[in-house]
């Protein structure tokens, strides 16, 4: 099929395998001289581990822990600061200490409940308001400062007609891949391979060679096929692989490592909890004079990709607007709970909850409809970015915005429901609207510093193209699109351009898959190479072709002082939600969402929905329904339905369109969407529940709990 | 020795009656379409029929099902009914990460073959049971719907 | 590798009870709540102790007819097999909507459910509201018992260990005259554990009130339920008055006392189930049909 437009939809490559249910994941592989492998956690939140005692081990049952590992005992991130096996002091509960290895798994757990380890507990910080109180610098994993010099500020606001103060508080979030995680190594004498569920293969190549300290041609990392990643399986994946690949290599045996879904949602890393101050000078009108944001991130036990979050939601911290004399700072906090990670958005969901509910408010104190405000702050082509960067590329929100308003009926619907809302008890109705963005790419200089992707496309001698790149397919669809941008600059038939599951003996580092970067800037280097392997195209001869990232200087970034251009690229979003209260039980209910998106150029429109309707799902979902606790150091919720991902029955359709404003440098001018569709979702229902209940609310989840309580409050001031 | 039809077949096994269905047709049976995502009934990963009827085989104790007629998709894969379900979520772009797709195939033919032309709100119920984390579930549905249509006929209590 | 696992699969309900006079045996119905309260881990067997006796299959247990002013419903009937029958009132059937999901509802059983006897059981509002009886049978004989009796906290049943729940016996003409509601309130509209439900009876007779029942779920260890509240209702005048109202909310926030846990707050529980309660007796003439 060859393709007329690249938007194009086409079947997807992966579609047969998975219908049938015949494509294996991890945990449906088995090999020859197998064992599993079940991990002894610590019970403990903070403390020292004092004596182990292993019971008896029969034949074939042994303990692999920090004496086996043959490098250093922390998984190579950015900081050193993550066990394999926790051998001295623990740090969160369910840190792993050691692994039991064996055939049978009831014999494995049935040996794991007979270990007695003996702690000396210690005081534990079990959240980040206590690390906040606490403000020791110990338990700061990374902060970052920019913006306006204090001083003016503090002229500014002394001169202000008032300043509001808003503390903001964004909950947890689990990913709920379908498949939990799994990790299998695969033992040979002169070589280990790593395979299992994963978002970046070299990543767990670099843990793997720090870890066991072996050369480079000793482990190969192999992808299977992943249901769901989400972020979730960015860099927690490195850990398992630590874990089965030391055990293989210690007991000579290949190790299969797979989680229980209870024990998934416990111990895997989740979105940071966030919690976010704004100071805001505003004139007599209501006009915002200054603003400062300070975020607070709850990093967890240990560091992981926590300093790489913050850094995205402070870039994001002003929303899409450009707001006069911005300072913000943040800070990661160490916490003695699970550590956080990666999850679509990567600190922005947080950042533009909090500033969509902040400008929201802002507005009420204005008396103009929220979206009136916003319009009024909203950034266009050539305004500096709060890092004093440039949005360089034009910006179509205000066609966007005004397409949504008239598609949706925004005005006359608000009417409507204010109208329905004064004669009605029960249930209210309420409609709210959200603006966002998301830079694509890695943050800062992190493409052209650390990644410096490679792709190769290799030809065979029976002019068999096949892709060679390290980016995982986890179900958004890059099997297909980014075969797609290859057929086409070929102009041969998608159906013939091949791209095996990624492994690390074939592919080079093309990156990890995350940031929104995989279409973007790994299908640009592929475009290339597509087309210089055509003016380079032999028939019946072995060709490859390579290709490097080139970085287009713009304006450079700077990590010390944090300015200059965070990414090169941004796609932009708006989002109109309308949904019915109920005010007796404080249950909400979706009933209308409208969603208008410009990502540069869509590789495909199906996967393009599949993007939007999933993500849109979530995030919405990240704005009222899932709510994940901790108590003492422990998850609370165990169970999927504890936690509440939306059913079927609790999401409806979703109208969306997809504006083109093709970039330069993507392919066919496509830049990143993955991540950008979840953004909009929490601030547009937290601001249509408002309108409903005419009320304001400071946090995300805005469960029934919350409605209730508000509600209940409102009735008690009002009596 | 418990014995019941797995696919068409009959099968016998010396397993503990309190053996998970969904264990014994992985470890036993070989038959990797039926999967584990919760292990507790929640996500309908491991959707199998029990005499025709949609269960989840992670809360199944083989010594209930004893003489039971059981089908997992790969019991399916051959019939009209799976291969019109397989060219919908092919068409309706339904398919993301897989996982959840042999269960929601499971679900999808239990709910047409009950109801041949469901309305929306009656697939979302048909498929409430099983979850789905990358496509928020419209797609999916507009698949189904799709199915209804052009199997009209099609579908019927087998 | 596997345990010693003895179970038992009887083709009558009287070898069935037999056994269960022999020895103290786990019951596995559907298995849908046991199978989640002993689960182990992937790859090990559900931590049951006891020897099992499976029950689903006998017919015994799967009667639904009318007796008299009687509704049988066998304790081994599924939810599906129940909404799909003629006799099952129509406001069982919604309740029954509200629980988990397709699959679960054609394995679950409406007898393993109270047996279960969680606070948050979703039949069991309803069942307190209309006084059901439960037959339980052993191989030396039989009784019947009020709901109220057999449950007696969360998962704690007056069930001897020789006995099997057989039916559960309603009274058949439960909407006639009278309006029946059911709330379940979840975290999301499928797979929902009940945070909060509430079921309300009451029937009119000459601008009275002739009946009125109420039982709150998800609350308290057992439904919440009181016949001395609802006495004091009997002969008031309908519409009722808002001082009326106001009394009756005041009496249950006595009496409903939830807890606070990961699945929702005590506050919470609380203030839904009087909100509940309050809509239920605001209702107008009009609305009751």
């Amino acid at each position: 099929m060859s393709l007329k437009d690249i938007s194009t939809s086409v079947p997807k490559k992966d579609h047969k395998g998975k219908v049938s249910g015949q494509l294996p994941y991890i945990s449906d592989e088995t090999v020859e001289n197998m064992v599993y492998g079940v991990l002894y956690r610590s019970p403990i939140a903070y403390g020292k581990i004092l004596s182990i005692q292993l019971p008896n081990f029969p034949e074939g049952y042994e303990a692999v822990g920090a004496e086996d590992i043959p490098g250093p005992n922390y998984v190579k991130i950015i900081k050193e600061d993550q066990p394999i096996f926790a051998n001295e002091w623990v740090n969160y509960i369910g840190e792993p200490i050691f692994m039991l290895v064996g055939k049978d798994l009831d014999v494995l757990h049935r040996l794991v409940d007979e270990i007695k380890v003996e702690f000396e507990e210690h005081q534990a910080i079990y959240t980040l308001d206590e690390a906040i109180e606490q403000k020791s610098t110990s338990a700061c994993l990374a902060s970052y400062e920019f913006g306006e010099d204090k001083e003016i500020i503090s002229s500014i606001e002394q001169g202000a007609y008032q300043i509001i103060e808003e503390e903001y508080n964004t909950g947890y979030q689990e990913h709920v891949y379908l498949e939990p995680q799994g990790m299998l190594a695969i033992y040979q004498d002169d070589e280990i391979v790593v395979k299992g569920s994963m978002q970046c293969l070299y990543y767990i190549k670099n843990a793997l060679l720090n870890a066991l300290a072996c050369g480079d041609e000793e482990v190969r990392v192999v992808q299977s096929p992943t249901g769901g990643g989400f972020g979730g399986k960015e860099e927690f994946p490195s850990l398992m692989a630590c874990h089965v690949a030391v055990a293989a290599k210690a007991v000579k045996k290949s190790v299969m490592l797979v989680f229980d879904r209870s024990e998934d949602m416990v111990v895997t890393t989740k979105r940071h909890p966030a919690k976010l101050k704004y100071r805001t000078a505003l004139d007599r009108e209501g006009n915002i004079l200054s603003m400062c944001v300070d975020i607070y991130l709850e990093g967890g036990a240990n560091a992981g990709l926590s300093s790489v979050v913050l850094q995205r939601a402070l870039i994001n911290s002003a929303g899409v607007y450009k707001i006069p004399h911005f300072h913000a700072k943040g800070y990661v906090l160490k916490t003695n709970t699970v550590p956080n990670g990666a999850f679509r958005g990567f600190g922005a969901p947080q950042s533009f909850a909090g500033m969509e509910s902040h400008i929201g408010h802002l507005s009420k104190l204005a008396k103009m409809d929220p979206l009136e405000y916003k319009r009024k702050y909203l950034v266009q082509q050539g305004d500096p970015t709060i890092t004093k960067g440039k949005f360089h590329d034009p910006i179509l929100m205000k066609e966007m915005i005004e397409d949504l308003l008239y598609t949706s009926d925004y005005k006359k619907r608000k009417r409507e429901f204010q109208h329905f809302n004064q004669h009605n008890h029960r249930y209210k109705k309420g409609i709210g609207t959200s603006l966002f963005l998301h830079g694509c790419g890695f943050t800062g200089s992190g493409e052209r510093d650390h990644i410096k992707a490679t792709v190769k496309l290799n030809k065979s001698k029976d002019d068999k193209v096949s892709l060679k790149i390290s980016n995982s397919d986890m179900g958004q669809g890059i099997l297909t699109t980014l075969c797609k941008i290859v057929a086409k600059e070929l102009d041969l038939p998608y159906e013939e351009i091949l791209f095996p599951y990624p492994d690390t003996k074939e592919v080079p580092d093309s990156g990890p898959t995350v940031a929104s970067r995989t279409t973007m800037i790994v299908g640009k280097l592929l475009e290339r190479a597509a087309k210089k392997l055509k003016t380079q195209w032999q028939t019946g001869v072995e060709q490859e072709v390579i290709e490097n990232y080139v970085h287009r200087q713009m304006i450079p970034w700077d990590e010390k002082t944090f300015t200059g251009d965070a990414y090169p690229a941004y796609s932009w979003g708006v989002n109109i939600v309308e949904v019915e209260v109920d005010t007796l039980t404080g249950n909400v209910r979706l009933e209308k969402v409208y969603a208008n998106y410009e990502v540069g150029k869509v590789i495909d429109h199906m996967v393009m929905k599949g993007q939007i309707d999933g993500g849109l799902a979530q995030g919405l979902a990240y704005g009222y329904l899932e709510k994940m606790t901790s108590k003492q150091g422990k998850i609370q919720q165990k169970s999927i339905s504890d936690y509440g991902p939306p059913t079927s029955l609790d999401i409806v359709p979703i109208q969306s369109k997809v504006f083109d404003n093709p970039y330069a440098d993507g392919p066919y001018g496509a830049k990143g969407a993955g991540e950008l569709t979840l953004i909009g979702g929490a601030p547009a229902i937290q601001a249509a529940i408002e309108d409903a209940l005419q009320t304001s609310f400071w946090q995300i989840p805005i469960t029934p709990e919350v409605i209730i309580e508000s509600l209940w409050k409102k009735e008690g001031d009002e009596s | 020795m418990i014995t019941f039809t797995l696919n068409g077949r009959v099968v016998e096994t010396d397993a503990p009656a309190t053996v998970r269905l969904l264990d014994l047709i992985r470890d036993e049976f070989k038959l990797i379409g039926t999967k584990e995502g919760c292990g507790e009934g929640e996500c309908g990963a491991c959707s199998v029929f029990v005499n025709g009827l949609l269960q989840n085989s992670c809360l199944i104790p083989i010594g209930s099902i004893a003489g039971a007629n059981i089908q997992t998709i790969e019991g399916i894969l051959e019939t009209e009914s799976f291969k019109l379900l397989d060219e919908s979520y092919s068409a309706a772009g339904a398919v993301q990460c897989g996982y959840c797709i042999p269960g929601m195939i499971m679900a999808s033919a239990a709910l047409l073959s009950k109801n041949p032309h469901p309305s929306k709100i009656e697939i979302r119920e048909g498929i409430s049971g099983n979850l789905c984390r990358c496509t928020g579930y419209n797609m999916i549905v507009d698949a189904i719907h799709l199915a209804a249509k052009k199997g009209d006929g099609l579908w019927q209590k087998k | 590798m596997a345990e010693k696992v003895i179970s038992y699969r009887f083709a009558g309900l009287d070898q069935t009870l037999s056994q269960l006079n022999r020895e103290d045996c786990a019951i596995i119905a559907g298995g849908t709540d046991i199978m989640v309260l002993n689960k182990s881990h992937r790859g090990v067997l559900p931590k049951i102790s006891k020897p099992i006796v499976f029950i689903d299959h006998l017919s015994e247990l799967k009667q639904v007819y009318q007796h008299h002013q009687n509704l049988h419903v066998g304790a081994c009937c599924t939810y599906s097999e129940l909404l799909e029958h003629p006799l099952i009132p129509n406001v069982l059937k919604k309740a029954m909507k509200t629980i988990a999901a397709p699959a679960i509802r054609n394995r679950g059983t409406f007898g393993g459910n109270i047996c279960n006897a969680s606070p948050a059981g979703d039949m069991l509002p309803l069942l307190y509201l209309y006084n059901a009886k439960l037959l339980l049978r052993s191989a030396v004989g039989e009784r019947v018992v009020s709901i109220s009796d057999f449950i007696q906290g969360p998962r704690r049943v007056q069930r001897l260990s020789n006995e099997l729940l057989i039916e559960i016996i309603l009274p058949s003409v439960l909407e006639e005259d009278g309006y029946v509601v059911f709330e379940k309130v979840g975290n999301r509209n499928a797979d929902a554990i009940a945070k909060v439900s509430f079921a309300g009876l009451i029937r009119i007779k000459n601008n009275r009130i002739q009946t009125v029942r109420f039982a709150f779920g998800a609350v308290g260890p057992t439904m919440v339920r009181s016949k001395d509240i609802e006495k004091n209702l009997v002969g008031k005048p309908f519409p009722l008055t808002d001082k009326d109202i106001a009394k009756v909310v005041a009496a249950f926030d006595q009496i409903i006392k939830p807890i606070d846990d990961h699945r929702s707050t005590a506050l919470y529980r609380k203030t839904v189930a009087l909100n509940l309660l309050r809509y239920f007796l605001s209702l107008k003439t009009n609305q009751l049909n």
